[in-house]
């Protein structure tokens, strides 16, 4: 039982997602399932036959991180999801997945990508640079948009709270932190729109590679 | 035990890890290379750091 406890702080959101069992399940199991039906059928409508074998991948990845966020939301709370590591160890390999699928499947149409239609001739070798360069910021892009929003909102937390605790003796400005407080983290529910942005950035490059 | 529950897991789960995922793995090897490189780096520059402590030009 050497295991670091941030490996079952990982594994602890899957707990919270109960497996199907029967035909027609409890109440809880239920729900679960009409929510992954509804999210799994909005995100896979663009997609053709050979980008729909990622459904199951795109689904836990969005679950876990959604879950993951919101219950950094508690109070003393770690998330994983704050760590740079963590997030380029999620978004390195499935843009890679992504890329190495589109040059195995579609070789040229995944080299066009380099160079939009219509680009008069002089301009070509610099913006082929530049293609290049867009594409390889992809999976840093990533890690790094989840990374620095989760990371500043829960700063922001932190510090607002603070400030809150530390000017009740002086009852004037008390009333409006503390309501900054709640707007905020009431905007950091957001997280979840977090989510979304990952997982549809991440279907984005997927398309791109498969289907067009 | 074991080998059930590793029944459980890899035989639903065999069609994604052997066909669908095999750009993923692929993905996972040159993470993992990118990880050794940065971790060899690093352990290079510490081991160089510690052996050699002449502050030539100081401290930045």
């Amino acid at each position: 039982m050497g295991l670091p406890i941030a490996v079952l702080i990982v594994m602890f959101p899957s707990i919270l997602f109960p497996s199907p069992n029967r035909l027609i399940n409890n109440r809880l199991i239920s729900i679960q399932q009409w929510l992954i039906q509804l999210t799994s059928k909005q995100m896979l409508t663009i997609h053709n036959q050979k980008g729909r074998t990622w459904a199951l991948m795109l689904m836990s990845l969005i679950l876990f991180i959604g879950s993951t966020n919101l219950l950094g939301l508690l109070p003393h709370s770690f998330t994983p999801t704050t760590q740079l590591s963590m997030n380029l160890g999620m978004a390195i390999p499935l843009w890679a997945g992504t890329v190495i699928t589109g040059f195995r499947h579609k070789t040229k149409a995944s080299l066009a990508h380099f160079l939009p239609q219509g680009t008069p001739l002089p301009l070509i070798p610099m913006l082929v640079i530049i293609e290049t360069i867009s594409l390889f910021i992809q999976p840093m892009a990533l890690a790094v948009r989840l990374t620095a929003n989760i990371t500043a909102g829960h700063l922001l937390i932190h510090l607002i709270g603070g400030a809150t605790l530390a000017l009740i003796n002086i009852s004037a400005t008390t009333a409006l932190i503390t309501f900054m407080i709640l707007v905020l983290l009431t905007i950091l529910e957001f997280a979840v729109a977090l989510i979304q942005a990952y997982v549809f950035t991440l279907l984005v490059s997927l398309y791109l590679h498969d289907n067009t | 035990m074991l080998q059930n529950l590793v029944k459980n897991v890899w035989v639903p789960m065999k069609p994604y890890y052997t066909q669908a995922y095999q750009e993923i793995w692929l993905g996972m090897g040159l993470m993992s290379l990118i990880v050794y490189k940065i971790r060899s780096a690093d352990k290079r520059s510490k081991a160089l750091k510690a052996s050699s402590p002449a502050p030539a030009h100081g401290h930045h």
